[in-house]
């Protein structure tokens, strides 16, 4: 990071108080992703932090002052509650950056975090406070810089992923079993998050969507409250387990009865733009031509596709690329890097649009190309 | 042109939220919002993007952004992912970009040199009081503070959080089926615990309970140590690795959500016996809990009460202390702990119709045994009324 902050010509990198996902709730990701930057630099669930460029190290703070084994932490107010503003301003000044060039993470949407959140993460009146106490220091948006160290995972934080893939996989084995007609879905909803606790995930939300095949279904990330699966009912899911603080994604779809013929090819079509976008995805190779390549998958059968992809980590990872952010110009010079890691789930459709199928899961980049966290295979599982 | 089909959502997929309160119900909180804007005033209330407690408070929608006028007018609701309800039908929808059409919003009403009030903008009396430094989102908001330059924007959250403060029937209802839920999870919790259960599958298990009955989800506090432990650990997910063992004491805070009311039932239970030199101070613990229902009747200050409760103790040559917060929709007050003093709410009187987490401490003289049983509990002429039905004191879960 202090790399990246030297070739943007900053003197630190700055993560202030950010805004808890309960209040800011865009999306689940991005309720998770607020305060990921100081996850990520800390382990704690919610700090501000100070890291200068030349080397020094961080001044980190908290709500407590509670250090752990990576940093020791000051508190935002002794003892009592009180505004965070006073401990960053003083930490800012104390490491000599009252006229200094500031790189401020989160107060933008960046390339590969905070993708959701266009407008930032950043508290208003702790951030305006410190930008008052430091009159001559300027302060520019450097999300990138931590964003794109994120965007590449450790081998500690590969191994944090598998297992949080596996969780979730052990989650859709659950949904799988538990999904017949006639079940309540928060019956459903509880047997599949109640089997991912219990295997020590940290508590996100599953998102559901179940309905009649061809209906509307909406999304759900609560439980489905006085909603009964019935026959013919197509349950789609985003099943995401949280292990080592990095989320994982497996997605399931399955279907309380035969699939029909016309879904068939549909089917076939996903698989081959799963396994052939995962040949694709090797290092070196830019976004703009992955989601070329996936895009025109489907034309050369009759049918249509999309690319349907977001990073993995600490919350609101990019590059997102989803059925309305497929203009996403800012991303097609970001080239794919080995330790990448992604949620890979590109969408077929019917030539028509009337059948969509999507499936997929986490996929770490090697030289090699893509390779799945978890052993799983692409396909609708039929329930009869 | 982009390759790929045709159709293209706005903001991504519908994700429906509970919102099944009534239109009056939605007026009656608008109408006192403008009410308390007027006294104050403000010429609107902007609940801008960040501040989604009070946006949902005022909308029902799971994530929006709201000029309120004070003169009667209705709002401007801007929301995400093709969201509307009966409460907002017609909603300004947005994909990911909030600051313009809040600007817009407020400049469409006429606020362009207005003095407009700011839910959220600095932590408040009774709501957001945990966030001091408020919830609202630094860019957008500087981008609306430029485009309206002649127009003052202040503080107010207050405005909506005294009105939060006192439930509605609708939201008692609520509230009420929230705490059921919510002793669901305790029974679940006392069925579940035994010296060497994975303290995870405990997690596990009382989540499940609290889903499956509908709630939304909020995270159980757990403290898994042994009784003498004399630091302890909270977890707000699995304590992964963690056993429980005899005389493990499991104390939590198990929360459910209905209604958009946050309940909290907070039930020690033992693994083992209670020992003897505990039972004075879970006694006083009952009578400190009894007394302070009695005495929190409408018209009461928080000093008063803060003062009762804090001095109950010193004449058993033990120690109680206050510990309270309000129950809503999430971050309401006033809060007082351990480490609120609660000087900020002294003058605030009791109300019929507020609710919340009624739970104080009693402790040994030495403090080593310190004992907080409690849950929800609504002010009547009477004084506090528990909404819950369990009876006082610590679980001893023996097995066997």
């Amino acid at each position: 990071m202090r790399k990246n902050a030297a070739e943007a010509g900053f003197d630190c990198t700055f993560v202030p108080l950010c805004l808890d996902g309960r209040n800011l709730h865009l999306s689940l990701e991005q309720a998770r992703g607020t305060r990921s930057d100081g996850r990520y630099l800390t382990q704690m669930d919610s700090a501000a932090v100070i890291l200068p460029t030349d080397g020094r190290p961080p001044i980190v703070i908290n709500d407590r002052g509670e250090g752990n084994a990576w940093t020791e932490a000051r508190p935002a107010m002794q003892g009592q509650r009180g505004s965070w503003a006073p401990a960053m301003a003083e930490a800012l000044l104390e490491l000599g950056f009252e006229g200094a060039r500031i790189g401020v993470s989160g107060l933008r949407r960046g390339r590969v975090t905070h993708t959701r959140a266009i407008e930032g993460v950043i508290n208003h009146s702790s951030y305006v406070e410190v930008v008052r106490r430091l009159p001559n220091a300027t302060f520019e948006d450097a999300t990138d810089v931590v964003g794109f160290v994120r965007y590449i995972k450790s081998d500690e934080e590969i191994a944090a992923l598998r297992r949080g893939a596996a969780i979730a996989a052990a989650g859709i084995e659950a949904m799988v079993a538990g999904a017949r007609p006639g079940v309540p879905l928060p019956e459903l909803y509880a047997q599949v998050m109640e089997r991912m606790l219990e295997l020590g995930s940290e508590y996100y939300p599953l998102a559901l969507y179940a309905g009649p095949m061809g209906g509307v279904r909406p999304r759900f990330e609560d439980p489905p409250i006085d909603r009964v699966l019935g026959p013919d009912y197509l349950i789609t899911n985003e099943t995401d387990a949280v292990w080592g603080q990095l989320i994982a994604q497996e997605l399931q779809p399955i279907l309380l009865g035969p699939i029909p013929d016309t879904w068939k090819p549909v089917i076939e079509l996903q698989r081959d733009m799963f396994y052939a976008g995962m040949e694709f995805m090797k290092p070196g190779v830019t976004f703009g031509e992955l989601i070329d390549f996936t895009n025109d998958m489907g034309r050369q059968r009759g049918m249509l596709s999309l690319i349907l992809i977001h990073g993995r980590g600490h919350g609101n990872d990019g590059p997102l690329l989803t059925p309305q952010h497929r203009r996403e110009e800012h991303i097609r010079s970001v080239v794919v890097q080995k330790g990448n890691v992604w949620v890979w789930k590109p969408i077929a459709y019917s030539a028509d649009e009337s059948i969509e199928f999507s499936w997929g899961g986490c996929v770490l980049v090697t030289d090699r190309g893509g390779e799945q966290l978890v052993d799983r295979r692409p396909g609708l599982v039929s329930i009869q | 042109m982009t390759p790929g089909p045709k159709q293209q959502r706005l903001g991504g997929a519908n994700v429906p939220v509970w919102d099944g309160y009534s239109l009056a119900e939605r007026d009656r909180r608008w109408n006192a919002v403008r009410a308390g804007a007027a006294q104050r005033g403000f010429d609107c209330i902007f609940v801008p993007l960040g501040n989604g407690t009070d946006a949902r408070y005022l909308t029902q929608l799971r994530c929006s952004a709201m000029a309120l006028p004070t003169d009667g007018r209705p709002p401007i609701v801007i929301a995400d992912r093709g969201s509307r309800n009966a409460w907002v039908p017609e909603p300004r929808l947005t994909g990911r970009d909030w600051a313009e059409l809040m600007a817009q919003a407020l400049l469409d009403l006429g606020m362009e040199r207005a003095r407009i009030g700011v839910a959220g903008l600095l932590g408040g009396t009774v709501s957001h009081v945990r966030a001091i430094d408020g919830v609202v989102v630094h860019t957008a908001y500087d981008h609306v503070l430029h485009r309206l330059p002649n127009a003052t924007f202040e503080d107010a959250t207050d405005v909506v959080g005294m009105v939060r403060y006192v439930k509605s029937d609708e939201e008692i209802e609520s509230l009420k089926k929230a705490t059921a839920i919510a002793e669901a999870g305790v029974d679940e919790l006392v069925k579940q615990a035994r010296p060497g259960l994975d303290a995870a599958v405990l997690y596990a298990r009382v989540m499940g309970r609290l889903l499956r009955l509908g709630s939304e989800y909020y995270p159980l506090a757990l403290h898994v140590d042994d009784i003498d432990a004399t630091e302890t650990v909270r977890y707000t997910n699995p304590p992964a690795g963690r056993v429980l063992q005899p005389n493990t004491l499991i104390s939590s805070e198990v929360s459910a959500v209905w209604g958009i009311q946050v309940a909290q039932e907070d039930q020690p239970v033992l693994l083992g016996r209670v020992p003897d030199a505990w039972k004075p101070v879970i006694e006083l613990q009952r009578e400190v809990f009894q007394a302070g229902l009695e005495k929190m009747t409408p018209g009461t200050t928080m000093g008063e009460l803060i003062d009762f409760v804090n001095g109950f103790g010193a004449g058993r040559g033990l120690r109680t202390a206050i510990l309270m917060h309000g129950r809503g929709g999430g971050d309401d007050g006033p809060l007082l702990t351990p480490r609120v003093s609660g000087q900020r709410v002294r003058s605030l009187r009791i109300e019929r119709g507020n609710a919340w987490v009624w739970k104080p401490t009693a402790s040994s003289a030495d403090g080593r045994i310190s004992f907080t049983w409690g849950g929800d509990v609504l002010v009547t002429e009477r004084g506090g009324e528990p909404l819950f039905k369990r009876s006082h004191g610590m679980v001893e879960a023996i097995g066997g």
